[in-house]
C-alpha cells in the first residue's frame, strides 16, 4: 500500500509553516466566531436602547390608564389595548391548551401499532409541522371566513336589521329620550320585526340601569313635570323610539363577526402547532422507565400517561404554553385580518362578540404615523408590551422551577 | 388466585363502564388530533374556494398570473385596466427574503458553530436566553425598528438619496433579524447531534478547531442546517408586520433592494385594509396571492421537514 | 444603568396592576362635569372618508365623554368603501370626502337605504412635496395631469419643467376606493373618465402617505389639508394656480373659504341612514356632530362652513329630508360650488 504523498514528504519546514498557518485560521476564525456571536447582543441593546430613548418621555400613567386619542394626543394611551391582549390571550388559551395537550399526550402516549395507523402517525406528526410553518396571516384569512363570517350560513350582521343568530345574553328594547336632556327610558320589546315604535300611553319600562319603572306621558301643550325624577321617566306623547339590544357579557351570536372571541380562536390556531410540538417535547423527554413501570403495574395507557407521565411532564408543557401565549400577545398579523386596523376604542371588551384593540395593533397603527408624538407613543407602547412579555416569561420560568423542585 | 387485597378496592377493578371511559377518553384525544388535519384542510379548502373566484374570472389567465410583471390589483378599480401578474409582489418578497436570508444566515450558522463547538457553559448561559429574546420578539415591533433606526441609518450611511424612506433593505435587514435566533437555534441542534468520535477522531488527526467544526461537524450536520435554512426561509417568506410598516406599498418588479417592495403577505394587508367590495376580482386576488404564498411556504417547510427527518434518522 | 431600568420596569409593572384594577372606572373620571351622566346607551358604526376621519374621531371623543355608554365606531376605509358599507347596511352614518355618485345613489334605493345629506366642513386638498424641494414652488392643473395621468406620463422632474431636476418623481397617493383619489383624478382629468397612471404608491392611511413624502426630496404627494396640518414641519404645500385668475394660492384657511383656493377646495360630508335616525343615540349624535362640527374641524384643520348651509342641513336633519342635492333626476352629478348646489330645488329623493 503506498503512503499520501503529504505523509512521505516530510519537508519540516513547509510542515511547521502549514500548521502556524492553519493554527492562525483557527484563531480568526474563532475571533470572527466570538464577535458574530456577539452581534446578536448588541442588536438587542441597539434595540432596547433606541425604543426607550424615543419613549421614555411618554412612559407616564396616562398612557396606562388612558384610551387612544386624536385630539389630545398627549394624553393618548393604551389601557383597551393592554385590557384587549389580555382578554384575547385568554381566549386563546381557553382554545389552544387542550386541544394542543390532547394531541400531543394521543401522539406521545398511544403509539401506534399496525402499519397503516403508524403512517397515519406520521402523518399527523409532518402535519402539525408544516402548521407551525405557515405564515400567521393565511390563519388569518381562515378565521375570517369559519369564525368572522361563518361562510355566511347564518346571514351578515346588518344595522337596523339582523344581528346573526343570536343564541343569549341579548335583551331587546326601544330606546326613547326621555324629557330630561341626556336621559332614556328603555320599552322591552318582543316583535324583532318592528323596528320603532311609537309611545302614546303610559307602559311598563325599565331604566337604563334596569330597574322597573312606569313609564309617564306628556302632553305637548301641557306643564311639563318638573321633579327631576318624573321628568326622567316621561316621555313626550308620540316619541319614536328605536331598537336596542343590551347585551350581558355572555352574549353569544352566530357567526362572530369582528370580535375578540373570533381574534382569540385565530389566535389559538397560529398558536397550536407550537403548543403541540413543545408538549411533545415535553412528554418525550419524560424517562420511559417511569412509563414502563406504570404499564408493567397493570394500568392503562390512559391512567399512564393521566397519572404519571403527565404531571411528570407539567413543567415542560407549562412553560411551552405560555412562551406560546407570548407569542399570541405580540402576533399582529391575523388579527389585523380579523378585526381590521381600527384603534379608536376606550374600554376593553364588555361581551364576548364585542370588538377590541390589542397592543401589537396599536403600535402598527402609531408606528405608521408622521407626528412625533404618535412615534414617542408607538415605542412607550413597545416598551409596555415587552414588559408584559417579561413578565409572561418570568411566570414561566418561575413554574418551571417551582415545579421541579422536587417532593 | 387470590387478588391481592389492595387491588380489590373497586377503584383498581376493570369495569365496562371504566373501559368505556377510558375509550371514551381515548377517541376524544384522537378528535383533538383529527381537529389539527382538519386545519390543513380548512386552510386549503378555503384557499381554493376563495381564490377560485379570482382565477375563474375572465380578466386572469394562470399564465399571465404567474409570468405577468405587472400587478395593479389596488392601483386599478376598473377591472379592464387591473393587471394581475404576480410577478412584482414575487419581486418584492424574494428582494426582502434574500437580504434576511444574506443577514440570517452565515450569522446564524456562525453564531451555531460557536455555540456548540467554542463557547463555556458560562456564555452559552448568557448568549442563548439572549438569542430566546430576540425570537421573542412581536414582529411588529421589529417593523418599528426598522423605520425608525435601520431605515435612516441606511440613508445616512448611503449619503441621503440613495434608499427610499420605506425600502426593501431595511425590512429584509429586520426580518434577517428576526430569523437570525431560528437558524442558530436549529442549526445548533443539528450540530450537537452529531457524535463525539467524529470530532474527537478529527482533533485525533491533527485538525485545528476550525478544520473540525468547518470540515467534519458542519458536513456532518449538513441536512439539519440546510432543514433550518428552508424553515428560515418560509419563515421569512410568510412575515407579514415588518414588511408592511417598512417595505412600502407599490409592487414593483425589479431587484433595486434600495426601492420600495411591496410583497406578497404586504399587499394581503394592504388590500384587507383598503375593504374593496368583497366578491370583486380584486378582492379575490388577495387570495390567490394567499394561495401563491401558502404553496410556496408549505413546500419549504415540507422539504425542510423531511430532510430534517432524514438527518435524525442516521443518528439516532 | 441595569438598576434604573429595573426600578423602571418594576414601576410600570405596579401600574399595570394599578390600571387593571381601576378599568372599569377610567371612562367615567375623564367625563366633563355635567350634573348629571347621559344615560344613552347604543351602538353607532360609521365608515367612509380619511379626509372626514379626524372630524368624525374628534365628535367622536367629545360625545363619548358625555355619552360614555355609547360606542361609536369609525373607521376610514375610503369614500367608496364607506358607501358600500352604507349601502349593504353594515354602517348607520357613512363620511364622505365627495358628494354620493349617481350609481351608489342607485345601490341605496335597491337596498332601501334612505339617508340625510350633511355638508359638515371644507377641505383643501393639499399637494405636498418635501420641505427640501425648492423647485415646485407652485403648480398648474396640467402641470399635475402631465404628472399623474395617461401611460406617457412624465417620469422625472425635468420632464414636467426643463428647469426641474432631472430626478425620478416618487408618487404617494390615496387608495382608489378614496374620495380623495377620485376627486384629484376628476379635476385632474377635467371629468374625463381617465384612470391616474400605477407607477405610485397607493395607501389607505394618508399618515403612510405623510411619511413617504417627508422620506425622499423628490417625492410628491396629495391628500386633506388636516393631514399637512399635524405635519408641517415635514412638508411643504405647493401653491396651485387657480385656472380663473390665473394667481397661485396656498391651502390656507382663508384661501378656501373664499374659494380662491380652486379647483382643489372640496366639501365634506356625512350621510346619515334615516332608519338609524329613529334610534336615540344616533340621533343625539347626528345632532352633536351638527353643533359641534364647526369648532371641531378647525381644530383638525379643515375649514367651517358658511352659517347659512350648516342651518340648512339642521333643517333638513330635523324634517328628515332625504335625497341628495349632487344627482338630478336623470342620474347625473350635479358640479360647481357646494352654496349653489344644496338648495332644497335639487333634492333628488
Amino acid at each position: 500500500m503506498s503512503m499520501p504523498a503529504a505523509l512521505t514528504d516530510q519537508d519540516e519546514v513547509f510542515q511547521a509553516e502549514n500548521a502556524a498557518k492553519r493554527k492562525r485560521l483557527s484563531r480568526v476564525f474563532y475571533g470572527v466566531c466570538v464577535s458574530i456571536a456577539m452581534l446578536s447582543i448588541v442588536v438587542l441593546v441597539v434595540l432596547l436602547l433606541s425604543i426607550s430613548w424615543q419613549g421614555k418621555t411618554r412612559l407616564s400613567s396616562d398612557l396606562l390608564r388612558n384610551a387612544h386619542s386624536e385630539l389630545e394626543i398627549e394624553k393618548a394611551g393604551m389601557s383597551p389595548a393592554i385590557i384587549g391582549s389580555l382578554c384575547i390571550c385568554g381566549v386563546c388559551a381557553f382554545a389552544a391548551l387542550p386541544l394542543g395537550v390532547g394531541t400531543a399526550i394521543f401522539l406521545e402516549e398511544f403509539q401506534p401499532t399496525s402499519k397503516p395507523l403508524r403512517w397515519l402517525h406520521g402523518f399527523v406528526q409532518l402535519n402539525i409541522a408544516n402548521l407551525a410553518g405557515v405564515p400567521s396571516i393565511v390563519y388569518g384569512l381562515l378565521g375570517l371566513s369559519v369564525f368572522v363570517f361563518m361562510f355566511n350560513v347564518f346571514g351578515r350582521i346588518q344595522v337596523n336589521e339582523s344581528s346573526g343568530l343570536e343564541l343569549t345574553g341579548v335583551t331587546h328594547f326601544y330606546q326613547l329620550l326621555s324629557l330630561e336632556s341626556g336621559q332614556t327610558v328603555l320599552v322591552p320589546r318582543t316583535d324583532l320585526q318592528q323596528k320603532t315604535i311609537k309611545l302614546e300611553s303610559p307602559t311598563a319600562g325599565f331604566s337604563p340601569s334596569g330597574a322597573p319603572i312606569q313609564i309617564g306621558i306628556w302632553e305637548p301643550g301641557t306643564p311639563k313635570p318638573t321633579d327631576v325624577n318624573v321628568r326622567r321617566r316621561t316621555v313626550r306623547k308620540g316619541a319614536l323610539g328605536g331598537a336596542y339590544s343590551k347585551h350581558a357579557w355572555y352574549y353569544f351570536r352566530l357567526p362572530f363577526g369582528q370580535s375578540f372571541l373570533a381574534a382569540g380562536l385565530t389566535l389559538a390556531l397560529v398558536i397550536l402547532p407550537i403548543i403541540i410540538i413543545s408538549s411533545q417535547e415535553a412528554l418525550r423527554s419524560v424517562s420511559p422507565s417511569l412509563r414502563e413501570a406504570s404499564l408493567g403495574l397493570g394500568a392503562t395507557r390512559w391512567q399512564t400517561a393521566r397519572n404519571v407521565t403527565l404531571p411528570a411532564a407539567m413543567p415542560g408543557i407549562m412553560t411551552g404554553s405560555i412562551l406560546a401565549m407570548g407569542r399570541a400577545i405580540g402576533e399582529a398579523a391575523p388579527i389585523l385580518v380579523v378585526l381590521g386596523a381600527a384603534v379608536a376604542k376606550n374600554s376593553g371588551p364588555q361581551h364576548l362578540m364585542d370588538s377590541v384593540v390589542t397592543m401589537p395593533v396599536l403600535i402598527f397603527n402609531w408606528a405608521g404615523r408622521q407626528q412625533h408624538e404618535f412615534k414617542e407613543l408607538a415605542a412607550a407602547a413597545i416598551i409596555i408590551l415587552l414588559i408584559v412579555l417579561l413578565v409572561l416569561n418570568s411566570i414561566a420560568i418561575f413554574i418551571r422551577q417551582k415545579m421541579q423542585q422536587p417532593g | 388466585m387470590s387478588i391481592p387485597k389492595a387491588l380489590q378496592d373497586r377503584k383498581f377493578r376493570s369495569t365496562s363502564t371504566g373501559r368505556l371511559w377510558e375509550k371514551l377518553l381515548v377517541g376524544l384525544l384522537a378528535g383533538c388530533a383529527v381537529v389539527t388535519i382538519l386545519i390543513t384542510v380548512g386552510i386549503i379548502a378555503m384557499l381554493v374556494t376563495q381564490s377560485w373566484g379570482f382565477f375563474a374570472s375572465d380578466a386572469v389567465t394562470l399564465e399571465g398570473f404567474f409570468w405577468g410583471k405587472e400587478w395593479t390589483a389596488l392601483q386599478s378599480k376598473d377591472l379592464d385596466k387591473a393587471r394581475f401578474g404576480i410577478g412584482p409582489l414575487v419581486s418584492g418578497t424574494l428582494r426582502v427574503t434574500v437580504i434576511a436570508m444574506m443577514i440570517a444566515l452565515p450569522l446564524g450558522l456562525v453564531t451555531a458553530i460557536y455555540l456548540s463547538e467554542f463557547a463555556s457553559s458560562r456564555i452559552r448561559n448568557f448568549l442563548k436566553p439572549t438569542l430566546e429574546v430576540i425570537a421573542g420578539i412581536p414582529t411588529v415591533v421589529l417593523g418599528y425598528f426598522a423605520i425608525l433606526v435601520i431605515s435612516p441609518s441606511l440613508q445616512f450611511l448611503s449619503g441621503g438619496e440613495l434608499f427610499d424612506t420605506f425600502n426593501a433593505t431595511s425590512a429584509g435587514i429586520a426580518v434577517g433579524i428576526l430569523c437570525l435566533p431560528m437558524v442558530c437555534s436549529l442549526s445548533e441542534d443539528a450540530m450537537r447531534a452529531v457524535p463525539r468520535e467524529l470530532r474527537e477522531g478529527a482533533y485525533g488527526l491533527g485538525c485545528t478547531p476550525f478544520e473540525c467544526s468547518v470540515k467534519v461537524v458542519v458536513p456532518a450536520a449538513l441536512s439539519g442546517i440546510i432543514s433550518a435554512f428552508l424553515l428560515a426561509f418560509s419563515r421569512a417568506v410568510g412575515e407579514t408586520m415588518v414588511v408592511a410598516l417598512a417595505a412600502g406599498t407599490l409592487p414593483t418588479f425589479s431587484a433595486d433592494p434600495t426601492q420600495q417592495a411591496q410583497t406578497m403577505t404586504g399587499f394581503i394587508v394592504e388590500m384587507i385594509k383598503s375593504e374593496n367590495e368583497y366578491g370583486t376580482v380584486q378582492y379575490f386576488s388577495l387570495y390567490g396571492v394567499a394561495i401563491t404564498l401558502f404553496v410556496i411556504t408549505f413546500a419549504m417547510t415540507l422539504a425542510g421537514q423531511l430532510i430534517r427527518r432524514r438527518f435524525k434518522e442516521s443518528y439516532a | 444603568m441595569k438598576f434604573s431600568n429595573a426600578v423602571t420596569y418594576l414601576s410600570c409593572l405596579a401600574m399595570i396592576c394599578a390600571c387593571v384594577g381601576c378599568e372599569p372606572t377610567s371612562s367615567t373620571s375623564t367625563t366633563t362635569s355635567q350634573n348629571v351622566q347621559s344615560t344613552l346607551l347604543g351602538e353607532i358604526n360609521i365608515n367612509g372618508s380619511s379626509t372626514v376621519l379626524p372630524i368624525s374621531n374628534a365628535i367622536k371623543e367629545m360625545f363619548e365623554k358625555g355619552n360614555p355608554k355609547v360606542d361609536i365606531k369609525v373607521s376610514g376605509d375610503g369614500t367608496g368603501n364607506g358607501f358600500k358599507d352604507f349601502y349593504s347596511k353594515r354602517t348607520d352614518i357613512s363620511d364622505a370626502s365627495r358628494p354620493i355618485k349617481p350609481g351608489e345613489f342607485e345601490k341605496c334605493k335597491e337596498a332601501g337605504v334612505e339617508f340625510v345629506e350633511i355638508p359638515v366642513a371644507y377641505d383643501g386638498l393639499t399637494i405636498a412635496v418635501h420641505p427640501e424641494n425648492d423647485w415646485a414652488e407652485q403648480l398648474t392643473v396640467d402641470q399635475l395631469k402631465k404628472m399623474f395621468v395617461g401611460d406617457g406620463h412624465a417620469k422625472t422632474w425635468k420632464e414636467v419643467d426643463p428647469s426641474w431636476p432631472d430626478e425620478e418623481i416618487k408618487i404617494f397617493a390615496p387608495g382608489t376606493g378614496s374620495g380623495t383619489y377620485d376627486y384629484f383624478r376628476e379635476v385632474v382629468t377635467k371629468g374625463e373618465e381617465e384612470e391616474l397612471h400605477q407607477n405610485m404608491s397607493l395607501n389607505e392611511d394618508d399618515n403612510v402617505l405623510v411619511q413617504g413624502v417627508s422620506g425622499n426630496k423628490y417625492s410628491i404627494g396629495f391628500f386633506g389639508v388636516a393631514y399637512y396640518e399635524a405635519n408641517r414641519d415635514s412638508l411643504r404645500a405647493v401653491q396651485i394656480v387657480n385656472p380663473k385668475d390665473g394667481q397661485a394660492y396656498l391651502p390656507t384657511t382663508e384661501n378656501i373659504a373664499a374659494n380662491k383656493y380652486a379647483p382643489f377646495s372640496r366639501p365634506l360630508f356625512i350621510y346619515v341612514n334615516t332608519e338609524s335616525l329613529n334610534r336615540a343615540e344616533v340621533q343625539a349624535f347626528v345632532n352633536y356632530y351638527l353643533e359641534n362640527v364647526s369648532a371641531a374641524c378647525e381644530q383638525v384643520g379643515y375649514v367651517r362652513l358658511p352659517a347659512e348651509i350648516l342651518d340648512a342641513a339642521q333643517a333638513n336633519l330635523e324634517n328628515i329630508v332625504t335625497g341628495t342635492h349632487f344627482v338630478d333626476a336623470d342620474g347625473n352629478s350635479r358640479s360647481g360650488a357646494l352654496a349653489d348646489n344644496f338648495v332644497a330645488d335639487n333634492l333628488t329623493k
